[in-house]
Order: C-alpha cells, then sequence, then structure tokens
C-alpha cells in the first residue's frame, strides 16, 4: 500500500524563515530575549514579568504577526511601548539591586553608578540605550522596535551615552 | 542569578491568563517513548495528534491551526490523561485507550476508515482491504491505505494493526521498526524489562 508509506516523515525543525505557525511557537522562540529585555528595561522582575505578559498577550490578541520573519522587531516594539506606557504612568523608580542585570560592568565605574544614571533617562533613551548597548541590536532594528528612523535611533543612543558620561563623571 | 526560572514562571502565569481569556485551544507536550519522542497535542474535544518526533512538521501545525487557530501552546496538564495511558500502553499494562479523541477535522471516509481501524483488538492484525470493506468500499484499499496514512493520532488510533493483504507491513507514519515493536510488544513477543519500560516523561 504505497499510500500508507511515510516511514521516516520528514520532520524538519522550524525554519526561521517561515513565520510562527502557533502561539507556541512564537514563545518557543522569543520568550527568553523578550523576558530579558523587560528585565533590563524595567530592572525588577515584578515589572518584567507584567510586561512579558502583556507583551505576549497583546501578541496573540493582534495575531497573525505582522510579517513572516519579522515578528521579533514586532514583540520588541510592543515590549517597549508596554514599558514606555507603564513608566509614564508610574513614574517609577528602578530598585537599584535589580539594576544589576540592567547594567554592563565598566572600569572605573559600579555597577551602582550606572545603574542610578541608566533608571534617570527618559524611557525612549533607555530602550535605546538597552537595545544598543546591552544587547547589541543593529540600529535598523533598534530603529524597528522603536518606531524611528535609523538616525533617530542613533542620536537617542547617542543622547543616552551623553547623559550617561555627565552622570558618572 | 539564571533566567530559566523566571521565565518558566512568567510563562506559565501567561499561559493561565491567556486560558482565561479563550486565546487557547490546544495544549502540547513532549514525551519520550520507547520508540522515541512524542510530540502529542490535545484539544478542546479531546486528543488531536500524536507526532513521531519531538515537534511536527509545519504541514502537520497547519492542518492543527486550522481548525483550532493558532492558540496552540505547551500544555503538561492538559497532555497528562494521554501521557499516562501512553506510559501504561508501552509498559503492556494497558490494551485499549480511555481517552476522547477528536477527528473531526478529518473527512467522513477518512473518520469511517480510522474507526474500523479502531475496533481492530489489542495484538490482531487486519488488511487494507478489511477496513475498506468496513468503512463501505472495499474497493477502496488504496484510498484506505492514504487515510491511514494520514492518521492524526497514531498508536491510539492503532493503523498499526492495518497490514497488506499479502501480509507484508505495508507502511507507518513512525517508521516500520516502530510498527513492527508495537506488534511485538501486542503479541507479547518483546521482552518488557521488570518493572516497565524507563521512564517516558520528558
Amino acid at each position: 500500500m504505497a499510500c500508507h508509506l511515510t516511514s521516516a516523515r520528514a520532520s524538519p525543525f522550524y525554519r526561521r524563515e517561515i513565520g510562527p505557525v502557533t502561539f507556541g511557537d512564537l514563545l518557543e522562540r522569543h520568550e527568553r530575549e523578550i523576558f530579558a529585555y523587560a528585565l533590563r528595561l524595567t530592572g525588577n522582575r515584578a515589572d518584567a514579568d507584567d510586561i512579558f505578559q502583556e507583551t505576549f498577550l497583546a501578541a496573540f490578541r493582534a495575531w497573525p504577526p505582522p510579517r513572516s520573519g519579522n515578528e521579533r522587531a514586532w514583540l520588541y516594539r510592543i515590549a517597549t511601548n508596554k514599558c514606555v506606557d507603564r513608566a509614564r504612568k508610574t513614574k517609577r523608580l528602578v530598585p537599584l539591586a535589580d539594576l544589576r542585570l540592567a547594567a554592563p560592568e565598566r572600569d572605573g565605574v559600579t555597577i551602582a553608578d550606572l545603574a542610578a544614571a541608566v533608571r534617570t533617562l527618559p524611557p525612549g533613551q533607555r530602550a535605546a540605550f538597552v537595545l544598543r548597548k546591552v544587547e547589541g541590536r543593529a540600529y535598523g532594528e533598534i530603529a524597528a522596535v522603536l518606531e524611528c528612523s535609523e538616525d533617530a535611533a542613533r542620536s537617542r543612543v547617542a543622547e543616552a551615552m551623553k547623559k550617561l558620561k555627565e552622570a558618572i563623571r | 542569578m539564571t533566567l530559566t526560572p523566571l521565565v518558566d514562571d512568567a510563562r506559565e502565569r501567561l499561559l493561565a491568563r491567556a486560558r482565561r481569556e479563550g486565546l487557547i485551544a490546544v495544549g502540547y507536550d513532549v514525551m519520550d517513548s520507547p520508540l522515541g519522542p512524542l510530540w502529542v497535542a490535545v484539544g478542546p474535544r479531546g486528543v488531536i495528534a500524536i507526532h513521531y518526533g519531538a515537534r511536527p512538521d509545519e504541514r502537520e501545525l497547519a492542518r492543527i491551526t486550522r481548525t483550532y487557530g493558532p492558540g496552540v501552546v505547551p500544555d503538561r496538564g492538559r497532555c497528562d490523561g494521554l501521557l499516562i495511558e501512553l506510559d501504561q500502553y508501552f509498559s503492556g499494562r494497558r490494551r485499549t485507550f480511555d481517552v476522547a479523541v477528536d477527528l473531526a477535522p478529518l473527512t467522513p471516509f477518512q473518520r469511517r476508515i480510522l474507526a474500523a481501524t479502531a475496533r481492530v483488538p489489542y495484538g490482531e492484525v487486519t488488511t487494507y482491504r478489511q477496513v475498506a470493506r468496513e468503512a463501505g468500499n472495499e474497493q477502496a484499499s488504496r484510498a484506505a491505505g492514504g487515510a491511514l496514512g494520514a492518521n492524526p493520532i497514531p498508536i491510539v488510533v492503532p493503523c498499526h494493526r492495518v497490514v497488506a493483504t499479502d501480509g507484508s507491513l505495508g507502511g507507518y507514519a513512525g517508521g516500520l521498526a516502530a510498527k513492527r515493536r508495537l506488534l511485538a510488544l501486542e503479541r507479547g513477543t518483546e521482552q518488557v524489562p521488570a518493572g516497565g519500560w524507563p521512564p517516558s516523561r520528558r
């Protein structure tokens, strides 16, 4: 019976160029980086957890992702907007101890110094700074996340860097 | 401080919320069986898929989302009943499955073929022609083979008990070695290790 001959069925693991087919796919691919990003932006676990949930719930509700392969920038954009909204609403300061994860260590500057400086940045600049200097994203990607031009992304990062340098001088 | 437990926690809370909001239709899990990893999925009305391998291909996933939408997420709790029964089956302690299966997305012919297959008793075999006859069309043995090849719930719907009229094994989604092993298990010719098979959960 030829028709039943489907032994060793090819079962390729998902290919990156194909967009996520299910919520589970989207989660499996991006849960870790989105949580880490939320943690870096908010500086504490409870808020990161909220941002993580709101981001993926919003993604599920808005299904499907905009374009195949582009879901990553889409998720970062949602997460960034959630963080910015939250920062605007609460104007809450970030506990220093929690910012240990958020700040890269530099010679001669304590993490606490840098963390204190990062938390003073406005949300848009803080997101640009984290995306560029902590996560090492390309400016094109940062622009997509922040929904601005690449030039604007560059200037936000530059502005953030300038403020940070002043703050820790 | 490692991220993994934080992400695991966050995911659990997210899925609980998504379930409360009615966004989730299907839960899946992966078990390590004596035949290798099995990806299993349970929908609102019962088991919808058992897939040989740790992950189904895009076509299989698309088949699921066409019927149930994209709300397909990891959910160990929802799959527990099925995994327990599969464990018992693989250790020779279960001959029939009690879990509900959902074959609604299939064509009426496919459903009739699979229903006829489900009636083949444990440890016995039948032929493609015989299940075609039971499904109402003896001439349709080739189509019966097609329907069995597309069986979304192997093992529970025991398409391994269907062989070619000449006595050869025919084919099997999990490979002929798996088909042979399942038949041997059911006929008691395969030695089950003392204490059953090794733990089959991931």
